[in-house]
C-alpha cells in the first residue's frame, strides 16, 4: 500500500516542473560529463603526437607525459556517469537473473549498496582535492602542476557517478525499473 | 588473524558483492576498503583515493584509450566488405573453403581492434550471411567465429595487454609483441581443425567458389592492404624502439583516421560515433583498473600475496603444475567474469607466486590471455556467447558446444606455450629499447 502511494507519488511529481528541470540538469551533467571526457581522449592524442614530434626534434616541452596522464585521469572519470547510464561499466546480472520474481528486491540491494560504495568513493576524493589544495601539493614529474587542479576532474567525476547511480536507484524505488541500457559488453 | 582466514573472508565478501550485480569495480573497491579499514587497521579512505588517482594519472595507461579508438574508427570505416571480398577468392579453394575466411577475419580485425567482441560482431555481420548462404554446416560457421575472435585479445594491439603490463610493471610494448607469435600460431591451429573437420565430415558439401587466377585473386584483396600497412607500423614502431606503446597508440589512431578519410567514410558523425564509444569503452576499463590498484593496495598492506607466494613455496610445486593449478582457476573464474576483471582480480594476488616460481613475467602475460581467451567462450557468462546468441537466434549453449572444440584446441595451445616458451619470449628479446 506504502509502495502504491510512493509509486502514484512519483508519477504525480515526474510531470511536476521541478522534478521534470531537476530530470534535464541531471541528465545534461551526465551528457556534458561525457563530452569533456572525450574532450580530454582528444588532449591525450594531440599531446602524445606532440610529444613524438619533439622527440625527433630539438625543442622539449616539459612534463608532457604528465599532462597525459591527467587527463587520462579526466577522461576516465568524466565518462563514469554516462558510461553508467549506457550500460557500459560490466556486473553480474547471473544470480540476478536466476532468482526471478526475487529479482526485484536482489536489484534494490545491489544498487542501495553500489551506491554506497561510490558515495563513500565521492567523499574521499573530494577529500583528497581539499588536501592536496590545503597543503598546496606538486606533481612530483617535472611539469610541478599543483596537483588538486587535475585531481578535481576525478573528484567531480566521482561525484557525479555516484549522483547517477542513486538517480538510476531512485528510479528503480519509484518507478519500479532502472533506466540503464542493456549491452553486451565492449570486450 | 591468520592469513588464511583472511583470505577466505574477504573472498567471501568478494563473491557476495559480485553476486548480487554490484558494479565489478565498485565490487572490488568495496573490498579493498574493507581489508584496509578493517584487518589492516588503517584509515582506508584516503589511501585508497590516492592510489586511485595515481593510478589513474598514469601515463602508461593512456596506451589504453588510444587503442580503443584506434580500433573504433577502424569498425566505423568499410574494412570489414572489403576484408570478405578480398580474403573470399584466396580462401575459395583450400579444403574447408570460406570457413577459412572466419579465422583470417578474426585475425586481422583482432589486430586492428583488440577486443574479442567487437572483433566477432564485425566479422559475424559480414561472413555468416555469405556463409549461410553457401550451405556450410553452422556448427562450423558459428564454432569457427567464436573461438578465433578471442585471437582479438592476443595479437596485439591488445586492449586486456595493456591492463596486464600496467598492473605488473611489465613493458606494454613488449606484451604486445609476445603475442604476434602465438596469436598467429593459434590461428594456425584453428584453420588446421577446419581442415581436418570439412575433410572428415559426411554430408559436408557447401558451393564451391568459383576459379579465380591469382592476379584476380591479388586485386581482390588490394583494398586491404592500407590496413596491413596501419597494424604494420603500429606494431614496427614498438618492435622497433621508434615508440613507446601509447606512441605508436597515437599513430595507430591518426592512420586509422587517414585510412576512413582515404575511404571516404570520415565525417563528423563517424568521428564523434567512435570517439564517444572509445570513451565509454575506456572508462568502463578504467573503473576496473582504478579498483584493482586499490584492492592491490589492501593486499600490500596485509602482506596476503607473498603468505600466498610463501604457502606455495612450501608445496614445493614445479611450475608446470603451479601453471595446471592456476589453468583450472582462471577456466573457472572465466565462466563467470569478463576477461579484464579476471585479470584485474588476480594479478595483485598471484604476482608474487608467479615471480617466485621463476616464471618469465611476460610468458605469462600471453598464458593469462590465452586462458582468458577460452573465458569468452565458457558458459554461462562469456562475451563471445552472448554476440552470437544475440546475431544468430541460437540457444547460448549449443553455441558453446559448437565452439567447444575451439576451446579444447586452446588449452592444447597453452601446452605448445608450456613446451615451447620461445613462442611468447623470443620476439619481445629482439625488441630494441625505445630512446626517450
Amino acid at each position: 500500500m506504502a509502495f502504491a502511494t510512493l509509486e502514484q507519488s512519483a508519477g504525480t511529481m515526474k510531470r511536476g516542473s521541478m522534478l521534470g528541470g531537476l530530470r534535464r540538469t541531471l541528465d545534461a551533467l551526465y551528457r556534458w560529463s561525457g563530452y569533456l571526457a572525450a574532450a580530454s581522449m582528444v588532449a591525450i592524442l594531440v599531446i602524445t603526437m606532440v610529444q613524438i614530434a619533439t622527440r625527433y626534434s630539438a625543442i622539449n616541452v616539459r612534463g608532457l607525459s604528465d599532462y597525459a596522464g591527467y587527463f587520462m585521469a579526466a577522461s576516465a572519470f568524466l565518462a563514469f556517469p554516462l558510461a553508467l547510464n549506457r550500460g557500459a561499466h560490466v556486473r553480474i546480472e547471473l544470480v540476478l537473473g536466476i532468482i526471478g520474481r526475487f529479482r526485484y528486491a536482489g536489484e534494490l540491494v545491489a544498487f542501495a549498496a553500489s551506491t554506497l560504495v561510490a558515495a563513500w568513493f565521492a567523499f574521499y576524493s573530494c577529500k583528497m582535492v581539499y588536501v592536496s589544495w590545503q597543503y598546496g601539493d606538486l606533481s612530483t614529474g617535472l611539469d610541478a602542476t599543483p596537483l588538486w587542479i587535475p585531481q578535481c576532474a576525478m573528484a567531480f567525476g566521482a561525484v557525479l557517478f555516484a549522483v547517477a547511480i542513486l538517480d538510476q536507484f531512485l528510479q528503480l524505488i519509484f518507478s519500479g525499473s532502472h533506466s540503464i541500457v542493456q549491452s553486451n559488453g565492449i570486450e | 588473524m591468520e592469513s588464511i582466514t583472511i583470505l577466505f573472508v574477504l573472498l567471501g565478501l568478494m563473491f557476495i558483492l559480485l553476486g548480487s550485480g554490484v558494479w565489478i569495480g565498485l565490487a572490488l573497491m568495496a573490498v579493498g576498503g574493507f581489508a584496509i579499514e578493517f584487518f589492516a587497521g588503517r584509515p582506508a579512505g584516503d589511501a585508497i583515493a590516492t592510489t586511485i588517482w595515481s593510478s589513474s594519472s598514469s601515463w602508461m595507461l593512456t596506451a589504453l584509450p588510444m587503442f580503443i579508438w584506434m580500433g573504433d574508427i577502424l569498425l566505423c570505416s568499410k574494412l570489414s566488405e572489403d576484408l570478405f571480398r578480398g580474403l573470399a577468392p584466396m580462401m575459395g579453394r583450400i579444403p574447408g573453403g570460406l570457413l577459412h575466411t572466419n579465422v583470417m577475419g578474426c585475425t586481422i580485425f583482432g589486430s586492428v581492434s583488440g577486443s574479442s567482441a567487437a572483433t566477432l560482431s564485425t566479422v559475424a555481420k559480414m561472413t555468416v550471411p555469405e556463409l549461410k548462404k553457401r550451405n556450410y554446416p553452422e556448427p562450423l560457421i558459428i564454432g569457427s567465429l567464436a573461438g578465433p575472435a578471442t585471437l582479438g585479445l592476443m595479437i596485439p594491439p591488445s586492449i586486456i595487454m595493456v591492463v596486464y603490463g600496467v598492473m605488473t610493471n611489465e613493458s606494454i610494448a613488449a606484451i604486445n609483441v609476445a603475442g604476434v607469435i602465438p596469436g598467429l600460431v593459434l590461428a594456425l591451429l584453428f584453420s588446421g581443425y577446419i581442415v581436418f573437420k570439412t575433410k572428415t565430415m559426411k554430408g559436408y558439401a557447401p558451393t564451391a567458389e568459383p576459379r579465380s587466377t591469382l592476379v584476380e585473386k591479388l586485386w581482390a584483396s588490394r583494398r586491404l592492404i592500407p590496413v596491413f600497412v596501419l597494424l604494420f607500423l603500429v606494431i614496427g614502431s614498438m618492435f622497433a624502439g621508434y615508440a613507446t606503446a601509447t606512441e605508436s597508440a597515437a599513430v595507430g589512431v591518426a592512420g586509422s583516421f587517414f585510412l576512413a578519410w582515404m575511404q571516404g567514410t570520415l565525417n563528423w558523425k563517424s568521428f564523434s560515433e567512435s570517439l564517444m564509444s572509445a570513451t565509454m569503452a575506456s572508462a568502463m576499463i578504467a573503473l576496473i583498473l582504478a579498483a584493482a590498484s586499490g584492492l592491490s593496495l589492501a593486499m600490500g598492506f596485509l602482506g596476503l600475496p607473498e603468505a600466498l607466494a610463501a604457502w606455495v613455496g612450501s608445496l614445493n610445486l614445479s611450475a608446470f603444475w603451479l601453471i595446471m593449478c592456476l589453468m583450472v582457476m582462471y577456466i573457472v573464474l572465466g565462466c563467470f567474469l569478463d576477461g579484464i576483471s579476471c585479470v584485474a582480480l588476480t594479478i595483485a594476488i598471484i604476482e608474487p607466486m608467479v615471480r617466485q616460481a621463476g616464471i618469465d613475467m611476460i610468458w605469462f602475460g600471453i598464458f593469462v590471455v590465452l586462458v582468458v581467451e577460452m573465458a569468452q567462450i565458457t558458459p554461462p557468462v562469456g562475451f563471445n556467447l552472448f554476440v552470437l546468441q544475440q546475431m544468430t537466434g541460437h540457444d547460448m549453449f549449443k553455441i558453446a558446444r559448437w565452439s567447444f572444440p575451439q576451446f579444447i584446441i586452446m588449452i592444447g595451445m597453452v601446452f605448445v606455450l608450456i613446451a615451447f616458451p620461445a613462442l611468447a619470449t623470443w620476439l619481445p628479446e629482439q625488441m630494441v629499447p625505445v630512446r626517450v
